[in-house]
């Protein structure tokens, strides 16, 4: 039973220390404050409530349990699937979303943008946020040396691609190339076009035979 | 008198109506009526100021989650008026008063001033001013005006009230038509299994934690003996029907070693 609190209690402490580590939120979290968002996602047993004020604060509701209207008087109430999850960080698929029947808003839609704008724009300076526990030094090289084993292995890997590339194609020719592919699907066509015409004046020749005799 | 005795005695207890004698239970001890409030204000005024932290090690981070429960349960949300009764040292008045914001209020009060002090004191260190109020007030006779709050929580308080009969109707005449009342506190548990560890463990750990944490094996003691001598759910459930709420219900937590009751006023 109390397993609800035990995720909303990590969803909202992941969330608030987020929220810290960005001081430039503060007014997009304002604008929220005194208002409910209710999230209800069909396969899970609780109904998720994101109450805002100087933080957030996440309650589990359980979906089974008897409730009162004033328990579902949040100002947004989104209700949702589990697949449709991925799908909303596009908000441009929203409204085909909607029309789909895959999600359900019902309340005040600025509440819900409010909080997808106010997540989407957390802009945090994790090399200063490891500084104060490593020292400016040690938190740039850190950065530094992430950020050019990142660099070389994103080469690497596009190096390694070309490479396969060029090794299927040339000269064992284990695999064709994307042209070899697109000028093998038009001789396809091509063949598949003289034989319908073969087939229609067969066809045609077997009907003007049957009218002679 | 035996550990399971206790909780025939406590089954007992309410049809029995030990309160309404000039005695009443000061955990297994009988002790004079007028003299239990100030009994109890001498352990919290010895417990307040560890009283956070031994909750954590006594119930291992768990009474988090019951309050948490609590909390969900309760339909708080903008504007409403809460009394945090029993509040102590305020963990679910800083949670209540986020949710109600600007335009609510939440009443944290207690009997006992040293808690309120602790209490007080934390809240402001987290900045939580504004919306929180805090009365000095006794659960059986409350200083407010009938039909003030949407919502009254007592959360582990309601063990220590002398007349919990009185406490309750008091409860139910200052809440506001639709209403609700939530009753946090330790209750029996469901397994047998569960009740032999629980028993073991609060009769010969917990006092020997409170002593070594709080320095106060006494005050565990007590806290041991009197969760033993609380009315159980079912007779728990039928009080506050009595005091007047309806559709009251009760949630095991934790294989009932504790049990949130709610109950509503119309």
């Amino acid at each position: 039973m109390l397993v609800g609190q035990l995720i909303s209690a990590g969803v909202e402490l992941t969330l608030n220390q987020l929220l810290q580590l960005d001081p430039d939120c503060k007014p997009r979290l304002k604008k929220l404050a005194g208002k409910q968002l209710q999230v209800t996602i069909n396969e899970l047993p609780w109904t998720l409530l994101f109450t805002f004020s100087e933080q957030i604060d996440v309650s589990a509701l359980q979906q089974n349990q008897q409730q009162l209207p004033a328990d579902a008087a949040a100002d947004c109430h989104i209700t949702l699937g589990l697949s449709t999850l991925s799908e909303l960080s596009d908000s441009s698929k929203i409204s085909q979303l909607i029309q789909q029947g895959k999600l359900d808003l019902d309340g005040d839609i600025d509440v819900a943008q409010g909080f997808s704008n106010l997540m989407k724009e957390l802009d945090i300076d994790w090399e200063e946020q490891l500084s104060k526990y490593t020292g400016d030094v040690v938190a740039h090289q850190t950065f530094s040396s992430v950020k050019a084993l990142f660099n070389t292995a994103q080469q690497e890997v596009e190096k390694l691609a070309d490479q396969l590339s060029a090794h299927l194609t040339k000269p064992e020719a284990v695999a064709v190339s994307e042209i070899e592919v697109a000028d093998f699907c038009d001789q396809v066509n091509h063949l598949r076009s003289a034989s319908d015409r073969l087939e229609a004046r067969i066809d045609h020749l077997i009907a003007s035979q049957q009218d002679d005799q | 008198m035996s550990v399971s005795e206790h909780h025939v005695a406590s089954d007992t207890s309410h049809e029995q109506a030990p309160e309404s004698s000039e005695k009443t239970h000061f955990g297994f001890q009988q002790v004079d009526k007028n003299a239990k409030a100030s009994m109890v204000a001498e352990v919290f005024q010895s417990v307040a100021a560890k009283y956070d932290i031994m909750n954590d090690v006594m119930s291992m981070g768990i009474h988090r989650l019951w309050k948490r429960f609590t909390i969900d349960c309760s339909g708080a949300r903008a504007g409403h008026k809460v009394l945090d009764l029993a509040g102590g040292t305020g963990d679910l008045t800083a949670k209540f008063s986020r949710i109600v914001g600007d335009t609510g209020e939440v009443v944290l009060a207690d009997i006992n001033d040293a808690m309120l002090r602790v209490g007080r004191d934390k809240l402001r260190d987290k900045g939580i001013v504004s919306n929180v109020k805090y009365v000095q007030a006794n659960a059986e006779a409350l200083p407010f005006p009938d039909n003030s709050f949407d919502i009254i929580t007592i959360a582990f308080g309601l063990r220590n009230v002398t007349d919990k009969d009185k406490a309750l109707a008091s409860m139910y005449r200052v809440l506001k038509p639709g209403g609700r009342l939530l009753v946090l506190e330790f209750s029996k548990p469901t397994s047998e299994v569960l009740n032999k560890v629980y028993d073991a463990y609060s009769f010969h750990l917990l006092p020997k934690i409170g002593e070594l944490v709080a320095n106060d094996g006494d005050s565990y003691k007590y806290l041991a003996e009197s969760i033993r001598m609380h009315p159980e759910q079912d007779v728990l459930k039928d009080m506050m029907q009595e005091a007047g709420f309806e559709q009251v219900t009760y949630h095991n937590l934790t294989g009932g070693i504790v049990a949130l009751h709610r109950g509503f006023k119309f």
